[in-house]
């Protein structure tokens, strides 16, 4: 059906990683449809590439669902049972119990299931299990306060520089070296509404007793907090947005006394203008 | 997204721990279960995955109710499509992930086409401090930690554009006007970035 020597078409360079990440547009995602089954390069590229969107999907931090989705899960899918042609109602009656949304401790349920037993009743055994189920789901809500919290705040850290970038508000400022600090270069992106994310490359080493603060002009400077950069004076932070982020004149870099200043003191060692404001 | 699955069938992108092949057997197992009907398989289905699906479609939308809507889903066409699955094509884990990554990527599209929703600025506060550590501690999965290691030891804007591909669903047209680089330095940092992560994977077979 295809033509037996096919040859790789240099149109689908590097289209095999846009694809395994669905980072094409549509018409670009059919086109290469259509190729790679007659494109052994290209295919190729795909086997190679594809387990790492998988590894991609894997290598989120891991958070337990809450307890209570799980009932609420099985118990919505539930009535599709009905429509299953293949499904027989005994042996979906057999089942019912294993579906229930309880997460009873074994050993109460076999007490729960015992009485019940001896009453000989199934209403009351019902009831019984789906007790234990949301007395054990209240206590888990309960613990699971505190951990929400911290959730939110392990997904906002692992996610805020991709979170600032995609900003509809975000401004990029290229800082340029000053006199203090010729060979150092930085980028900010500002973002008023989702943060700061700062990098820079060669600052220099500063005397013992001063760091670097990282500032925000608009009427005038405010401090976005302090930087700390490695042994080759190399740094990449992600800071809260002041609310002077919103709309920055300019973005600068002091070396200022331990501990910061509320207003610069220093000497600036890099600084950039925002343009087009 | 099916003929990915189909043309990667067997490799297994994401059968990823070291008992893959006892955990990909027994998966297979649940889902013909499924496909004859037992709800008791759909909650094992759902005990043995969940925690997965729920993780990635918090990464990506960031909002606890979106994320249960999504499972909800997930698993509700996992068990009307579990005739239909074919386990020479894909694993059921790597199946499941997939429909939870499509299914968030096209709410935040739908999302991104609504005005944007306030921003809370508590969370915010919240990353003020070196907050990074905070994820390794909840990373259980073995390949997980190294992939997410090599992601860190990745150039910052190869990692950014993997990143806001993966994630955030942006094509890479959309990605090169957020960065401000040109399409062409877009996609090969993708590229590059992304065969910098197989060798990461490489490493443990």
């Amino acid at each position: 059906m295809m033509a037996p020597t096919h040859l790789h078409d240099p149109r689908f360079d590097e289209h095999a990683g846009l694809y395994v990440l669905g980072a094409l547009t549509r018409a670009e995602r059919e086109a290469f449809e259509a190729h790679l089954g007659a494109c052994e390069p290209c295919s190729a590229e795909m086997r190679r590439l594809a387990p790492v969107a998988g590894a991609l999907a894997h290598s989120v931090p891991q958070i337990d669902p809450p307890a209570a989705l799980r009932g609420r899960v099985l118990v919505a899918v539930a009535p599709f049972q009905g429509a299953r042609p293949h499904a027989r109602g005994v042996s979906v009656r057999a089942n019912a119990w294993s579906w229930l949304p309880v997460a009873a401790s074994l050993a109460l349920a076999v007490a729960a299931s015992a009485y019940a037993w001896r009453l000989n009743d199934r209403l009351t055994m019902r009831i019984a299990v789906l007790d234990q189920g949301l007395a054990d789901a209240v206590a888990r809500a309960a613990a699971g306060e505190q951990r929400l919290v911290e959730v939110r705040n392990t997904m906002v850290a692992a996610q805020s520089a991709v979170t600032i970038l995609s900003a509809s508000d975000v401004l990029r400022v290229d800082l340029a070296g000053q006199p203090a600090a010729p060979a150092a270069s930085a980028r900010a992106y500002v973002s008023g509404s989702r943060g700061i994310l700062f990098t820079a490359v060669s600052l220099p080493a500063l005397p013992a007793g001063r760091v670097y603060q990282l500032w925000v002009v608009t009427n005038a400077p405010v401090s976005v907090g302090l930087l700390a950069p490695d042994g080759a004076g190399s740094v990449n932070q992600i800071f809260a947005a002041p609310p002077a982020a919103a709309r920055p004149v300019a973005v600068a870099v002091t070396d200022e006394p331990a501990g910061g200043v509320p207003a610069p003191t220093g000497r600036f060692q890099v600084m950039g203008t925002v343009t087009g404001v | 997204m099916w003929l990915l699955w189909a043309t990667v069938g067997g490799v297994g992108g994401l059968a990823s721990s070291r008992s893959g092949g006892e955990d990909r057997a027994a998966d297979a197992a649940v889902l013909q279960r499924m496909a004859a009907g037992d709800p008791g398989a759909l909650a094992e289905l759902y005990d043995r995955h969940a925690r997965g699906v729920y993780s990635l479609a918090l990464r990506v939308l960031q909002d606890v109710h979106e994320a249960d809507d999504v499972v909800q889903e997930v698993f509700s066409q996992a068990w009307r499509q579990a005739t239909r699955y074919d386990a020479a094509r894909a694993a059921v884990g790597a199946w499941l992930l997939n429909l939870t990554r499509s299914r968030a990527i096209d709410r935040l599209r739908a999302r991104r086409a609504r005005p944007e929703a306030p921003v809370d600025t508590e969370v915010i506060a919240a990353v003020a401090g070196p907050g990074m550590a905070a994820d390794e501690r909840v990373i259980s999965n073995e390949r997980g930690r190294l992939v997410r290691q090599a992601l860190d030891g990745l150039p910052l804007l190869q990692r950014v554009a993997v990143e806001l591909a993966f994630y955030e669903g942006l094509t890479h047209v959309e990605i090169a006007k957020q960065l401000e680089q040109p399409l062409g330095t877009v996609k090969t940092r993708i590229r590059l970035g992304l065969l910098r992560l197989r060798d990461a994977l490489g490493e443990i077979g």
